[in-house]
């Protein structure tokens, strides 16, 4: 425990004694700490544009910041930092153009806009983007406690029970579960899954010939990570978009509100109002953040919904949809709830949930020296573990999130209200071109740009059939460590054909597995 | 031999008599693409950005790193040997793959002889390891669990190390259960997770071994490990083969002597160079720079291809 606590402590440490970006009287500005501030911003700003969610932010910053900070560990906390901080701060941010334009910053603000708006035409935006601060900030920091209590915890206990055959289980039941609760059917669910492992095992695996790159030499690296995701989640979001403007060049336009009441701000018995709402949002959202694949949007839906069942029981409350505050309460906490705990698979097991999870991977990923998974909890006999104090570093830079949230954020999300006003029409082109910048400046090869172009036009087509995109980027991801701990298990068994049956554990796995795809799919 | 050869030949003879010379004189006509055949951010990505760093400040010449990994650096010979071969593309790759990876897979454009060995950085510091205090943590004890009739679990992390750990249990009589896990610092994770038991390292093991947590068992090299000094050797376990090799600069085949011997030197200079960060990194992290180059890099070239070649029969029969 003392060990523990003297990790948490280096972890704290090494946040605030990190490289300082500037001197001011003889103190250093950890660098660290600049950037979760600067990805505050970013990511309330983000939040606050409808046409640009968190993930995109990343995935452009990500490369950028590589190259600005290189491949060093030094690199992991201010890099960190500054993804955590859009991450929470898109969170944040798009319940803004919810409230005052009646579109959705994010997608997971969706039902903010059904009580925030009304609340906003009836003279009191500032009231419902304080009631959104308030629960959304009070539902991402329970979350955030929610992992840091069970990350390790989950950690330890996979380390310790389980063996590479269950690895193996295990990981084949994430990708099952999520191809079993994304999208409209199972069918297309695990067909996005099938293409993200097709295309991740071209030219990877132990041989000394590279597979599938049918003869071509420029497949002989594989295809460039980045590309890939890029492709399918951001560049193939920009040609859906930008396809239904062009089809209706009013899609996003705002309406702006300039009625404003005098009884304007939060008001007296507001907090106690919307109290139990936020509870109980924030813990469906950790719940739910908790499993890979269901995100935000479904527990924004599920806390609304129940919400909104609640007031109907009491006949003299106002109801939910006429700019009652529970229900931006209810939404908000629960959309933000979703964030700290969908890193908690991620920290412990390496297996990402949502799209803001595959770039913490993928920052992890291109660094180097931190491997998100079970290894990173472990506390060696007489040596330090680095990877274990960069853990206890993440999560200071996110409580110091949390802080900047409760205390400057609401004033970040009032300024960024006229973001909404910017053309996409204008702006996406933009996007488009510097996140195609920002792949070429840390691939430095015009392949990565071309196959980010054609894993574009695959994550449109993706989106016109229906077939969810995010299966494909998780199975991406998981492919390799898929068919690593297959083969290390296979052949630590001295080639056993049945490893994956060998242990109860492993058979309750793959029978999970099986029950996600028959009938966690059939809802819907 | 007729009257246009004999002036040709005095005048090559006398070309390379004074290249000694012209190598210091020598610059490369462009900027020059090295190739790293690591990932980025590894140890020996970090040691080829080094001394491509200190090559630029030392000599003012431009050279811009690339990535290409995988296939035991083929990935990287496949492109490297496309390149022009007048010192404007080299790559770094372990001795390994011009040796034992290019015959295994026997594609005869990537051959040793395609291309032009110009200077090694440090020498593999290869030592079977498990973790100290556990089960395994000398030969005995695996030797004395092994007769006992439990299965080993040998970690390794190329096809080299995998037919290694195979023709060490043939001449022990050990049928170890090889598992081939990603890089030194997989067989490390597999060794902590206790995935594994035993595994090969090329040298990433130096410092959990002098923090105590492992420890290396026999050494894969013909001299003592710096860690460990008094690890008895695999050959004297009963291997006929050593688990060497270095890491190393290459060049397309038929490349101009002197440019070979300028950028040979230019290397040696940047790491042998204790003010520079590269030597820093060499002696930090890789026991200490160990320059070959010339005539001396192409005899241990020749041997290691020897030895590989050995090694391949050995175990396919």
């Amino acid at each position: 425990m003392t060990e523990m606590l003297h990790y948490v402590w280096l972890g704290i440490l090494s946040v605030f004694q990190g490289p300082a970006i500037l001197e001011i009287a003889g103190v250093g500005l950890p660098v660290a700490l600049v950037m979760l501030v600067a990805g505050l911003i970013t990511g309330i700003a983000v939040g606050a544009t409808p046409g640009l969610a968190g993930p995109m932010a990343m995935a452009i910053s990500l490369p950028l910041l590589i190259s600005a900070f290189g491949f060093t560990p030094d690199a992991l906390l201010p890099v960190f930092g500054f993804l955590i901080g859009i991450m929470k701060g898109a969170t944040l941010g798009g319940a803004v153009p919810a409230i005052l334009f009646n579109l959705p910053g994010t997608p997971d603000a969706m039902m903010t806009t059904l009580d925030g708006f009304p609340m906003a035409q009836r003279g009191q935006p500032r009231r419902a983007l304080r009631i959104a601060q308030l629960s959304s900030v009070a539902g991402d920091t329970f979350s955030d406690l929610v992992l840091f209590i069970c990350a390790p915890f989950l950690a330890v206990v996979v380390e310790a029970y389980l063996d590479l055959p269950e690895k193996t289980a295990l990981l084949i039941l994430s990708i099952s579960f999520v191809a079993a609760v994304m999208g409209r059917s199972v069918g297309k669910g695990l067909l996005s899954v099938s293409l993200g492992l097709l295309v991740a095992y071209i030219a990877t695996g132990n041989d000394l010939s590279p597979r599938l790159t049918l003869g071509f030499d420029v497949l002989q690296s594989g295809i460039p990570l980045i590309a890939a995701v890029l492709g399918v989640l951001i560049v193939g979001e920009i040609f859906a978009t930008l396809e239904r403007l062009w089809l209706d060049n009013h899609a996003l336009d705002v309406i702006p509100v300039e009625k404003r009441s005098t009884q304007d701000g939060l008001q007296p018995g507001d907090i106690r109002r919307i109290s139990p709402y936020v509870g109980r949002g924030a813990v469906i959202g950790a719940l739910i953040g908790a499993l890979p694949g269901v995100g935000s949007t479904l527990a924004a839906t599920l806390s609304y919904t129940m919400a909104a069942r609640r007031i109907k029981r009491h006949p003299q409350a106002q109801p939910l949809g006429t700019g009652a505050p529970e229900g931006i309460a209810a939404t908000e906490a629960a959309n933000s709830a979703v964030s700290g705990a969908n890193l908690i698979p991620v920290l412990s097991l390496g297996i990402p949930g949502n799209a803001a999870a595959v770039f913490l991977i993928l920052a992890a990923d291109s660094i180097g020296g931190f491997n998100p998974g079970p290894g990173v909890f472990s506390m060696p006999d007489g040596a330090l573990n680095p990877q274990l104090v960069t853990v206890f570093g993440i999560f200071t830079l996110m409580s110091l999130g949390n802080v900047l949230n409760w205390t400057v954020g609401g004033g970040v999300m009032r300024a960024m209200g006229g973001l909404a006003k910017i053309p996409a029409t204008r702006l996406l082109p933009v996007v488009l071109l510097v996140s195609l910048t920002a792949i070429y400046v840390q691939e430095t090869s015009m392949f990565a740009i071309w196959s980010t172009l054609a894993f574009g036009v695959l994550g449109w087509a993706m989106r016109k059939l229906a077939v969810p995109v995010l299966p494909f980027v998780i199975a991406f991801i998981l492919a390799g460590p898929i068919e690593r701990s297959a083969r290390e298990a296979f052949a630590a068994s001295g080639a056993d054909p049945w490893f994956l049956f060998s242990s109860p554990t492993s058979v309750i796995l793959l029978l999970l597995a099986l029950a996600a795809l028959m009938f966690l799919g059939r809802e819907r | 031999m007729n009257i246009f050869l004999k002036p040709l030949l005095a005048a090559s003879v006398l070309i390379s008599s004074t290249s000694v010379g012209q190598a210091e004189d020598w610059a490369p006509p462009g900027p020059i693409t090295m190739y790293v055949g690591f990932a980025a951010g590894g140890g020996a990505d970090t040691q080829a950005r080094l001394i491509a760093q200190g090559i630029e400040e030392k000599y003012g010449w431009t050279i811009i790193p690339q990535q290409l990994p995988g296939n035991s650096g083929l990935t990287l010979a496949t492109e490297l040997v496309k390149a022009p071969a007048d010192g404007t593309a080299f790559g770094m790759v372990v001795s390994e793959t011009l040796t034992y990876s290019a015959q295994a897979v026997g594609d005869p454009a990537l051959q040793l002889d395609k291309f032009t060995a110009l200077a090694t950085t440090a020498e593999f510091q290869s030592g079977l390891v498990a973790m100290a205090g556990g089960a395994f943590d000398s030969w005995d004890k695996v030797k004395a669990t092994a007769e006992a009739g439990t299965p080993i679990r040998f970690a390794t992390a190329s096809d080299r190390q995998a037919d290694m750990a195979w023709h060490l249990g043939q001449k022990t009589g050990i049928d170890f259960n090889i598992v081939e896990v990603r890089g030194g610092a997989g067989v490390m994770d597999g060794l902590r997770g206790g995935d594994v038991d035993i595994g090969w390292v090329a040298g990433a093991q130096s410092k959990s071994v002098r923090q105590g947590e492992m420890t290396n068992i026999a050494r894969g090299i013909k001299a003592p490990l710096a860690d460990t000094p008094d690890a008895p050797a695999i050959t004297d376990l009963g291997s006929d083969f050593y688990l060497d090799g270095y890491f190393m600069f290459i060049a397309p085949g038929g490349l101009d002597p002197v440019a070979r011997e300028a950028l040979g030197n230019a290397i040696r200079a940047v790491a042998e160079d204790s003010a520079t960060e590269a030597n820093a990194l060499l002696t930090k992290g890789f026991g200490g720079p160990s320059i070959r180059t010339g005539e001396d890099l192409d005899a241990y070239m020749a041997e290691a291809n020897a030895a590989a070649a050995a090694l391949i029969k050995a175990v396919s029969e």
